[in-house]
C-alpha cells in the first residue's frame, strides 16, 4: 500500500513538474497551428516560421497543409489555423476586408516578399544584348528580336496556357498594345509544362524571349529573368477588373495598362494575436523577405529537390543577415543554438 | 535482420546528385546541340506551317470536296462520302473549322514522319532477327512509357511548337506501322519466296515485287492503327503549344467547360472515325484486287 502511494506521489510530481516546465516554457507563446501551402514560396515561409517561433519564441507549432482559398475560409469561418504566411488577396478581398474590420482576422505583413506579383519577362540576355529596351513599349516596336519559330516575319509573344485566368488577361492586352498590328503572336504554351520549358529553352540557349511569368519562383530566380515595365500605368480597376480579366466577348475596348498590383499578406487569427503575443506579431511584421534571396532559396529548392523544412534550415544557415534583422538578437542567438 | 526488413536504399545524397548528374547531362546536350537538331527539322517545320496555312486559307467548300474525293477515291461508298460531307460541315458549323484544319494538318504529316521512318524500320525488322530482338523492346517502351515523361526532353531540345509537339506524336504512333510492317513480311507464304527465288531475283525484286505486296492488307492496318494513335496524342500535343482541337479541350478541361470539351472531343472522333475507314477500305479494297487476280 505505501508503496502504491510513493508511487502515486512520485508520478504526481513528475507529472507535475512536467506540466510546470512547459508551462514556462511556452510563457510568451503558445499552440498554433500554420498553414503549409502548396507551392514552394509558401512552403519555405512556413516552414522558417515554424523553426524561428518555436526556437526562438517558445511557440509548439503544428503545419497543416493548405491552399489559397480553403486555407482562408477555414481562417474566415473557423479561425483556424491561426497565419497564413502568404496570403494571396486579390481572390478573398472582400470578406479578407470584412474579417479584419471584425478584428476577427489581422494582417501581420502586407508584403511578406517583395518584388513579387505577375508580369511580363524577358531573358537578362535580351536587355544585355539591347539595353535600350526599357519598357514593354519599346519591346513591342522590335518583334523581329523575338522571332516566332513558325513564321519568323512575326515576333512571339509567350501568353498564359489555356484555361488559366492570366490567359484571358493577356489576350486582352494583346488586343489593348495593339500587338497584332505590331507583328506579334499570341503563343498559347499549352501548359504550365509548356511555358517553364519554352523560358529554359531560351534562357540555356541564350536567345531572346519575351512573355508573361509571376514571381516569386524558381523559373525565374534560375535563369535571372527580367521584369518589363509596362511603360503605361495600371489603368483604373474598372478597365482591369471590368475588362480585362474578362472573356473577350465581354471586354470590347480594353486599355494598355500595367499589370495589376497583387496583393499578398500575412494573414493571422485573433487567437495568434492573443496566444503569442505582441513579440511573435513584431517578427511577423518585420519579416520581409528581398525577391532575390527568396528566388535563389527557391532555386536551391528546386534544384536540389528540397523540402520546405531542408530549404528553411538552409535559409536560416546561410541567409543570416537577412533573417537576424526580424528578430532581437537574444532570438536571434536562440535560433541560432537550435540550428 | 535489418537487411530484410529496410529494402538496401541509395544514400539520399548519392541518389540526389545521381539524377542532378542526369539532368545536367542532358542540360549540356540540348545546349550543345539543341540549335543543330532544331534546323535539322526546319523542313519538316516549313512544310507542317505550308500545310496548315493551305488547309485554312483555302475556301472551305474546296476543303470537303477534296476530303469527299478522298473518300471516294479510297473507299467507293457513298455512305462514307456522305458523312464525311455532313461531319465537316457540322465542324464548320460549330466553330471548329480552324482547329480542326490544324489538326488536320499536324496528323497528315504526323502520319506521313511514321510512315517514311516506320516501314523501313519494320523491313529491316523483318530481315534480321536481332534487328528485332532489339527493336521489340524499345517499342514496348515507347507504348508504355508515360507521354508526359518524353515531353520534358523534347521541351528542353526543341522548346515548345509545331516540332515537338510532332515528334510526341510520333513517338506514340509510330510502333503500329513499324510492328505491323515486320509481321506482314514475316507471314507471307514460303511458297511465293521459293518461287521468285526460283526464278532468280534479286533482293530488291523479292522485296518489291512480292514480300510488300503480300504483305500489304497487313501494312494497312498498320497505317490504320498510327493514325488512330496520332489523333489520340493531339490533346498531349497542344500541352506543349500545338495548335488544334487540343487547345479547347485543356481549356475546357481547367475551366469545366462541359460543352465546349464534349464538341471539340467529338470532332476528334469524326475525324477518327472519317480516316479510319477511309485508310480501312483502301486497305480492303487493295486485298480484294489481289484476291481477285488470284482467282
Amino acid at each position: 500500500m505505501m508503496k502504491y502511494i510513493k508511487k502515486l506521489i512520485f508520478s504526481a510530481l513528475f507529472a507535475l513538474g512536467i506540466t510546470s516546465f512547459s508551462v514556462t516554457a511556452n510563457a510568451a507563446c503558445g499552440k498554433i497551428v500554420m498553414a503549409d501551402m502548396n507551392w514552394a514560396s509558401a512552403n519555405l515561409m512556413a516552414n522558417v516560421d515554424k523553426v524561428i517561433l518555436e526556437a526562438g519564441y517558445g511557440c509548439e507549432i503544428e503545419l497543416i497543409a493548405g491552399a489559397t482559398m480553403p486555407t482562408f475560409t477555414s481562417m474566415n469561418e473557423k479561425g483556424a489555423p491561426d497565419v497564413a504566411a502568404e496570403q494571396w488577396a486579390n481572390a478573398v478581398a472582400n470578406p479578407l476586408k470584412k474579417a479584419v474590420a471584425e478584428g476577427r482576422l489581422h494582417i501581420a505583413n502586407k508584403a511578406p516578399i517583395k518584388g513579387l506579383g505577375e508580369g511580363w519577362w524577358v531573358t537578362p540576355g535580351t536587355l544585355k544584348r539591347h539595353p535600350e529596351l526599357k519598357t514593354a513599349l519599346d519591346i513591342l516596336d522590335h518583334p523581329e528580336l523575338f522571332p516566332y519559330a513558325e513564321d519568323p516575319s512575326k515576333g512571339a509573344f509567350v501568353g498564359c496556357p489555356a484555361g488559366w485566368g492570366c490567359q484571358l488577361a493577356n489576350a486582352n492586352l494583346y488586343r489593348a498594345f495593339e500587338m497584332e498590328k505590331k507583328g506579334w503572336v499570341l503563343v498559347d504554351p499549352g501548359s504550365a509544362a509548356g511555358l517553364d520549358g519554352s523560358i529554359a529553352k531560351a534562357a540555356e540557349s541564350d536567345k531572346n524571349w519575351f512573355g508573361y511569368y509571376w514571381n516569386p519562383t524558381s523559373i525565374i530566380g534560375k535563369y535571372n529573368m527580367q521584369p518589363i515595365d509596362f511603360g503605361v500605368p495600371f489603368a483604373g480597376s474598372e478597365n482591369w477588373d471590368g475588362c480585362i480579366v474578362k472573356p473577350e466577348q465581354e471586354c470590347a475596348d480594353p486599355k494598355p495598362s500595367a499589370w495589376t498590383h497583387s496583393e499578398v499578406n500575412t494573414v493571422v487569427t485573433d487567437n495568434f494575436k492573443k496566444t503569442a503575443g505582441n513579440e511573435a506579431m513584431k517578427y511577423l511584421e518585420k519579416r520581409t523577405y528581398p525577391g532575390e534571396v527568396m528566388n535563389a532559396m527557391l532555386v536551391y529548392m528546386a534544384d536540389n529537390q528540397a523540402d520546405g523544412a531542408d530549404t528553411a534550415i538552409e535559409f536560416l544557415k546561410t541567409q543570416e543577415s537577412v533573417w537576424t534583422k526580424w528578430v532581437p538578437s537574444s532570438v536571434a542567438k536562440k535560433v541560432k543554438a537550435a540550428l | 535482420m535489418d537487411f530484410f526488413d529496410q529494402f538496401p536504399v541509395m544514400e539520399q545524397q548519392e541518389l540526389r546528385d545521381f539524377k542532378k548528374g542526369i539532368d545536367l547531362a542532358f542540360r549540356t546536350f540540348a545546349r550543345t546541340y539543341g540549335d543543330a537538331i532544331e534546323s535539322f527539322f526546319e523542313p519538316l517545320l516549313f512544310f507542317l506551317v505550308w500545310l496548315e496555312k493551305l488547309l485554312i486559307n483555302s475556301p472551305w467548300p474546296m476543303i470537303i470536296l477534296v476530303l469527299a474525293g478522298l473518300a471516294w477515291i479510297a473507299s467507293r461508298s457513298i455512305l462514307l462520302v456522305i458523312g464525311t460531307i455532313i461531319s465537316f460541315l457540322m465542324i464548320g458549323y460549330f466553330g471548329m473549322w480552324k482547329d480542326t484544319m490544324s489538326t488536320v494538318a499536324i496528323i497528315t504529316v504526323a502520319t506521313l514522319v511514321c510512315l517514311a521512318a516506320g516501314i523501313p524500320m519494320g523491313i529491316i525488322m523483318a530481315r534480321s532477327n536481332r534487328a528485332q530482338a532489339t527493336l521489340l523492346p524499345v517499342l514496348d517502351m515507347m507504348q508504355t512509357i508515360p507521354s508526359f515523361v518524353y515531353l520534358i526532353p523534347i521541351l528542353m531540345l526543341l522548346g515548345i511548337g509545331k516540332v515537338p509537339g510532332l515528334i510526341a506524336v510520333c513517338i506514340y504512333a509510330i510502333p503500329p506501322i513499324i510492328r505491323l510492317t515486320n509481321l506482314g513480311i514475316r507471314e507471307v507464304d514460303k511458297e511465293a519466296l521459293e518461287a521468285i527465288d526460283s526464278f532468280g531475283a534479286t533482293t530488291w525484286q523479292r522485296l518489291t515485287k512480292v514480300q510488300i505486296p503480300l504483305a500489304l492488307p497487313t501494312i494497312f492496318a498498320g497505317v490504320n492503327q498510327t493514325i488512330m494513335m496520332a489523333l489520340a496524342m493531339v490533346v498531349i500535343a497542344s500541352m506543349i503549344g500545338v495548335r488544334g482541337l487540343g487547345v479547347p479541350i485543356l481549356r475546357a478541361i481547367s475551366n469545366q467547360y462541359l460543352a465546349l470539351g464534349l464538341m471539340n472531343g467529338l470532332a476528334i472522333v469524326a475525324l477518327a472515325i472519317i480516316f479510319d475507314r477511309i485508310s480501312q477500305h483502301y486497305g480492303k479494297r487493295i486485298q480484294k484486287h489481289r484476291e481477285g487476280r488470284n482467282l
